[in-house]
């Protein structure tokens, strides 16, 4: 064991001294201050092991204590007592202990392997180092936020490593440029993970890959070739607003605005909204929002409180071929239908404004019915607008049904001409 | 292995920077300020702040060193810790201690403590664990920058390390990890044991301080109030 050997400058160090003197102050490299307590050494020292694999070690009384004999050692691993059985005396200052198929580590800092004299004091202990080497990391996934970062996630290739500490290693580089970068801000979301901040290249493909080493030997993925600008994500729709329309009982209108971050380029960005009822968990999901700002749910309950969440993916940025990452959810936002005594429909669509039409079954044949009326009878002013304004108009009215008014034209069963609220209303 | 010589380098350096460039307190603005009572308080509570911190980490620490170094009776012998600053002193010795050496004393603990805890930052710790770390070793900074400002606004200076009488706690390239383990439970144990002492030795600087009750009674007298 050299002593007395200062530190030398050439070795790494985390820290370099910051001041010369600093080399005086060394008194390093002295045997362990008080000693002599050292009264016996275990043998291997801080062995690494493979899972199911024996170790055989020893416990060896130094001869320099007066009565210092390996009759009535013991073993203890991790703090229990091992069976008498699995030890024997090799000679007057020297215990064996055989141990076999060994399970992983019980902590990645090592199994506690301690040597106890007859009174239960310590004589001397081992870290038990037993795992399994690396398996190859897979299912790399990554995303960049607004083109200007990469965030990557990985799997561990098996259990087996979780026993020893096993060091995770992001590394990318450029396709074509030869060099290899080294991911260095783990454990951005969860522990397999890793944040890339900046320099990050566009219109050029990044091969990613990880590496896995610990003390049984190391693995390495395979290697993920990605586009940045195909697994770009934004921030979710800010200021999106809720709320009724008109008198309707079983719609509300979702405004939003597009993520700013990408706003000049979000040409062909999708949106996606979801909603719920206050107490209950089942959320409902608008899809093939596009390229709108603002949507019409329909369907509703009266009378109910809603939350409801956006969300954008802003597909084929720069040209991208892929569809880009979906952002998190827009922070809910409330809002409730108007009150009525009757029963609303259930199913949920969305209706753009405009009077598109829409998916729900009711309002489908609803459609066609006013499409067949429109060759059929004389009503040109026929539209889903007028049959809001006329359930909006029903609610109002179902008390006083006999005091309605109508204008318009439009030919009844009985032959008579009544006339309907005109479309401008 | 390399390892254990980058960390004592890394204590030593710690150990300088520690002592040699914690800022310098400008001292207290005399006029009319209440005296270092208020700092007093101040440290005796971060004392009491830092023991409750130790507590959670320490219970997480001896948790990944595996049993039976969490198991509430450990007691292994104190191998190669003789030069961890120690708590534990006579009574009498504790009472009869001048400010200045009570001052003095427990800036140099805790100097060398948080030098031997940055050490700590053990490879293989978990991440959660060298956060914990970490943040324990920002409050206990907090502790020495208080120590030293009670310390100026007394008008003491701060210690310096003297070349070649620094006792350095330097384990040789043989140091196994089983040993390291045990230093780390002592390392606990006595930063632990140093709170708790803290605790009164600025309690017992608190009650020196204060102005004499009578003092302010017999001004109100004079008043006539």
């Amino acid at each position: 064991m050299p002593a007395g050997r200062p530190g030398p400058a050439a070795q790494s160090a985390r820290r370099p001294p910051p001041l010369l003197p600093l080399l005086l102050l060394c008194v390093l490299g002295a045997p362990r201050a008080g000693s002599g307590a050292d009264t016996a050494v275990i043998s291997p020292q801080d062995p690494t092991l493979l899972i199911g694999s024996s170790l055989q070690a020893t416990c060896s009384v130094r001869g320099d204590t007066p009565g210092a004999t390996a009759e009535g050692l013991y073993w203890t691993l991790n703090g229990r007592r091992l069976p008498p059985e699995l030890s024997r005396m090799l000679n007057a200052s020297t215990m064996a202990l055989a141990l076999a198929n060994l399970n992983g580590s019980r902590q990645q800092s090592g199994d506690n392997l301690v040597c106890h004299a007859r009174d239960g004091s310590i004589l001397a202990g081992s870290c038990l180092y037993v795992g399994l080497p690396p398996e190859k990391p897979f299912n790399i996934s990554c995303w960049s936020k607004n083109m200007k970062d990469l965030t990557c996630r990985w799997t561990p290739g098996a259990h087996g490593e979780t026993f020893l500490h096993t060091n995770y290693s992001l590394k990318y580089k450029l396709r074509w440029y030869g060099q290899d970068n080294t991911c260095e801000e783990y454990h951005a979301v969860g522990p397999h993970s890793c944040h890339i901040p900046k320099d990050l290249a566009l219109f050029t493909p990044y091969e990613i890959w990880v590496e896995a080493t610990n003390r049984l030997g190391s693995a390495r993925s395979d290697v993920l070739t990605l586009d940045i600008l195909d697994v770009v994500t934004t921030d979710p729709p800010p200021d999106v607003h809720v709320s009724r329309v008109g008198g309707l009982e079983d719609q509300l209108s979702v405004r939003w605005v597009s993520p700013p971050a990408l706003k000049d380029f979000l040409f062909q960005a999708k949106y996606q909204i979801r909603y719920r009822v206050e107490d209950s968990v089942d959320w409902k999901v608008v899809d093939d929002v596009s390229n709108q700002t603002s949507c019409r749910l329909a369907g509703l309950k009266p009378g109910t409180v809603y939350f409801v969440q956006v969300r954008c993916n802003p597909f084929g940025i720069y040209g991208s071929k892929k569809a880009g990452i979906w952002s998190e959810w827009s922070h809910p936002t409330a809002a409730s239908t108007p009150r009525s005594e009757r029963p609303g429909p259930g199913g949920g669509a969305c209706e753009p404004r405009g009077g598109e039409p829409s998916s729900g079954p009711v309002r489908r044949e609803l459609k066609q019915f006013l499409g067949w009326l429109k060759k059929h009878a004389y009503c040109s002013n026929l539209s889903f607008r007028l049959y809001d304004q006329w359930r909006a108009w029903m609610q109002k009215s179902h008390k006083t049904r006999n005091q309605h008014r109508t204008r318009g034209s439009c030919p009844r069963a009985d032959g008579a001409r009544r006339e309907v609220l005109p479309d401008k209303l | 292995m390399d390892l254990r010589a980058g960390d004592s380098w890394g204590m030593l350096a710690c150990l300088c920077t520690v002592l040699w460039q914690v800022p310098a307190v400008p001292a207290l603005n005399r006029t009319g300020d209440p005296g270092p009572g208020p700092s007093i308080q101040k440290t005796y509570d971060l004392t009491r702040y830092l023991e409750h911190q130790l507590r959670s980490l320490a219970g997480t620490y001896l948790n990944y060193l595996g049993p039976p170094f969490n198991e509430p009776d450990f007691n292994p012998p104190r191998l190669g810790v003789e030069t961890l600053p120690k708590a534990t002193v006579n009574l009498e010795v504790w009472r009869s201690l001048n400010d200045k050496l009570r001052l003095t004393q427990n800036y140099e603990a805790y100097s060398h403590l948080l030098c031997y805890l940055r050490g700590l930052n053990r490879q293989a710790a978990t991440a959660e664990l060298r956060r914990s770390l970490a943040h324990f070793c920002t409050s206990l900074q907090g502790l020495l920058g208080s120590i030293a400002g009670v310390m100026a606004a007394l008008g003491y200076p701060l210690p310096q390390p003297l070349p070649g009488t620094e006792p350095t706690w330097a384990p040789g390239p043989a140091h196994s990890d089983f040993l390291q383990k045990m230093d780390d439970f002592w390392l606990l144990k006595e930063l632990q044991t140093w709170l708790w002492r803290s605790a009164k030795d600025f309690n017992r600087l608190k009650k020196k301080m204060q102005p004499p009750a009578t003092a302010v009674t017999l001004h109100l007298e004079a008043r006539g109030f």
